[in-house]
C-alpha cells in the first residue's frame, strides 16, 4: 500500500503546509482560519489557530529555514506569520491587490515570495528593512485572466505562473537590492523585473498546477482537458511535451524525482507519470489501487466470484433494466484532491514521501519506497 | 424502463461526471465576491461549451460549465395539453420550494422546464456520485410522476363523468 498514513482533519481542507522537520502541518479547513497541529505521541493536536484573514484562506507555504509562514487569501490579503515564543505574530502584507489572492510561495532563499491573484497580476514581496515591512511589486498586464498557480525556479529568479486564460508564462523577477547577479545563472539574471522569458501556449483550457524539476531543467503543469504538459529548455526555444490522460481533470503536480511526476486532481487518486531514457513522458499507473465493489465481491473462491457476477447480473437484468447508481471510486480520498506537498527533509534529494490533501478533508502521506514497479524512477 | 431513456440518462450521467469538476474560484469582475460563474457570464475564458443531449424534439438537456458552476436544465416531454398543464404545475410546485433540494434553480433557464445550478461549495458539502446519481434519479422519477398523476386525473374523470352522467339514466 502506498498510502501510509490517513489523518482526517476536517470537513475539507483548501491546502496544507508542513514545517520543516514535519512535525508541525498547517491546513486551512475551508474557512478563514489556519490550524496548526503538532505530532505528539503519535496523535495529532491542534496547537495554534491563526486568525487574521475574514475570507477563506487557499494559500499557504511554511519556509523551511526562517520557519515563516505566508498565507493568502480570497479578501485580497496575505500575512506573514513569525513564531515568537508561543505566539505566532502576523505581519500585513501590502499586496496592494484589488481582487483575491489565489495562491502563494515562497522562493528557493526564501527572501522572497510569490502570490498570484484574481486581479490577473503575481506579486513579488521582499523584506524591507528600513519600514520593517514586506512591500510587493506587481507584474501588470501580462495575465488575461486569474493567475491560478505560481512556482519558484531553483535559482530564485525565475517564476513560473499558470492562468485561467490557459498559458503558462516563464517571468524574470530580479529584484535590485535583494538578489544578487551572479555569473552561476547565467543569462537569467541579467533579465530585468516582470520580463517575460517565454510563453507557452499548450492548453485549451484552464492551465493549473505548475512545478520545476528539482535541477530547474523541466517545467510541468497541468490543463483542464485532462493534459499534462512537460517541458524542457525554458528559454527561447522550449521543447513541449503533451500527455493526454482518459480520466478527470488534474488540479496540481509535485516532482518526485527528474523522472517522474505525481499529479492530483478529479480523479481522486494521484497519478504517476514517469519519463523513459528516451526522456519521453507517459503515464505508468494511479498510485491508490482501486477496491473492485461488485455485488460479488463476497463471494470467497474465484469460480464463485465469476458465479456470484454472473448471478448478480441477472438478478439486476430482472427486476429492472434501471442505471446502475455509478460506483463508488474506492481511494482513499473520497473528493477532489487539490493540494500535493514532498515530505522529504530539504537534506535528501531522493523524495519518496509526499502528502495530499482534499475537499474531502483528509491528508493522507503516501510513500513510494516499496514500489518495485516505480523505484527506476526515483 | 425503455432503453432509449436508458442511452439518454446514461449519456447525461458521463457527462455530468466528466463536467462536475468544479473549484472555488473568486470573481474577477468584483472584489470579494464569488459567484457562479456560469450565472454571471462576465469573463468568457471561465466558461467551457455547453452540451446539449437530446432524446428528441421534446425532451432534451442543457449542460452548461464554468470553472465553479454547472448548470442542467431539463425539458421534460409534454405530448399534449393535460401533460403540458401537470407538467407546469408539477415542475412550479417544486421549484418553489428550492431550498430544500439545494441544487434546484428557482427559475428555469428560458426554453427549459426545470434546471439545476451545482456550485463548487455543493460538491464540497456533497459527494459527486450522490450528486449525479440524484439528478438521474429525479430524471427517471419525473417521467413516472407525471404519467401517475395523468393516469389518476383521467381516472376521477371517467369516474365523475360517469357518476355525473347516472343521473340521466
Amino acid at each position: 500500500m502506498a498510502a501510509v498514513e490517513v489523518h482526517q482533519f476536517a470537513q475539507c481542507i483548501t491546502c496544507h503546509a508542513w514545517s520543516a522537520d514535519r512535525s508541525m502541518i498547517a491546513l486551512c479547513p475551508n474557512n478563514n482560519e489556519v490550524h496548526i497541529y503538532r505530532l505528539s505521541q503519535d496523535k495529532w493536536e491542534k496547537v495554534h489557530v491563526l486568525q487574521k484573514h475574514d475570507q477563506i484562506v487557499c494559500g499557504i507555504d511554511w519556509s523551511a529555514r526562517s520557519n515563516r509562514i505566508v498565507t493568502a487569501s480570497h479578501d485580497r490579503n496575505s500575512y506573514v506569520w513569525n513564531q515568537e515564543g508561543s505566539e505566532w505574530v502576523p505581519t500585513l502584507v501590502i499586496l496592494r491587490l484589488n481582487r483575491a489572492a489565489l495562491c502563494v510561495q515562497w522562493s528557493p532563499k526564501e527572501n522572497k515570495f510569490a502570490v498570484g491573484s484574481g486581479a490577473k497580476t503575481v506579486c513579488i514581496c521582499y523584506y524591507e528593512q528600513d519600514n520593517n515591512w514586506w512591500v510587493s511589486k506587481l507584474i501588470r498586464k501580462r495575465h488575461d485572466s486569474s493567475v491560478t498557480s505560481v512556482a519558484w525556479h531553483p535559482n530564485n529568479i525565475l517564476l513560473a505562473t499558470t492562468s485561467t486564460d490557459g498559458k503558462c508564462r516563464v517571468f524574470s523577477t530580479f529584484i535590485k537590492g535583494v538578489d544578487t547577479r551572479d555569473s552561476k545563472a547565467g543569462s537569467v539574471s541579467d533579465s530585468k523585473f516582470g520580463e517575460q522569458i517565454v510563453q507557452l501556449d499548450l492548453s485549451f483550457s484552464w492551465a493549473f498546477g505548475v512545478k520545476w524539476s528539482p535541477s530547474g531543467n523541466t517545467l510541468a503543469y497541468v490543463g483542464h482537458n485532462s493534459m499534462i504538459y512537460f517541458v524542457d529548455d525554458v528559454g527561447p526555444s522550449p521543447l513541449a511535451q503533451n500527455v493526454a490522460f482518459r480520466d478527470l481533470p488534474l488540479r496540481d503536480v509535485l516532482f518526485v524525482s527528474e523522472k517522474m511526476v505525481i499529479g492530483v486532481g478529479f480523479d481522486c487518486n494521484p497519478m504517476v507519470f514517469a519519463a523513459d531514457e528516451r526522456g519521453i513522458w507517459s503515464f505508468i499507473r494511479f498510485l491508490g489501487e482501486r477496491k473492485s465493489t461488485l455485488s460479488g465481491s463476497r463471494y470467497s473462491s474465484q469460480f464463485s466470484e465469476a458465479f456470484g457476477k454472473f448471478y448478480g447480473q441477472s438478478k439486476s437484468g430482472a427486476s429492472n433494466d434501471g442505471i446502475e447508481p455509478s460506483r463508488s471510486r474506492g481511494g482513499i480520498h473520497e473528493n477532489c484532491i487539490s493540494c500535493i506537498m514532498s515530505l522529504t527533509e530539504s537534506g535528501s534529494s531522493r523524495k519518496t514521501r509526499f502528502s495530499t490533501s482534499g475537499l474531502d478533508g483528509k491528508v493522507v502521506v503516501w510513500d513510494l519506497e516499496n514500489q518495485e514497479d516505480l523505484s527506476g524512477y526515483l | 424502463m425503455a432503453t432509449s431513456l436508458r442511452l439518454y440518462l446514461t449519456c447525461i450521467r458521463n457527462t455530468l461526471e466528466a463536467s462536475l469538476c468544479l473549484q472555488n474560484f473568486p470573481c474577477q469582475e468584483v472584489e470579494r465576491h464569488n459567484k457562479p460563474e456560469v450565472e454571471m457570464k462576465t469573463s468568457p475564458e471561465l466558461l467551457l461549451n455547453s452540451i446539449l443531449i437530446c432524446r428528441n424534439e421534446a425532451e432534451k438537456c442543457l449542460i452548461e460549465t464554468s470553472i465553479n458552476s454547472l448548470r442542467i436544465s431539463l425539458k421534460v416531454k409534454q405530448a399534449d395539453e393535460l401533460e403540458n398543464i401537470l407538467t407546469k404545475k408539477f415542475l412550479r410546485f417544486l421549484s418553489m420550494r428550492a431550498e430544500a433540494f439545494q441544487v434546484l434553480r428557482r427559475k428555469p433557464v428560458q426554453g427549459y422546464d426545470i434546471s439545476f445550478l451545482i456550485t463548487n461549495f455543493h460538491c464540497e458539502e456533497m459527494q459527486k456520485r450522490k450528486l449525479i446519481d440524484f439528478i438521474v434519479q429525479f430524471m427517471e422519477d419525473i417521467e413516472k410522476e407525471i404519467s401517475e398523476l395523468k393516469m389518476s386525473v383521467n381516472t376521477r374523470g371517467r369516474l365523475v363523468a360517469t357518476e355525473f352522467l347516472k343521473q340521466f339514466i
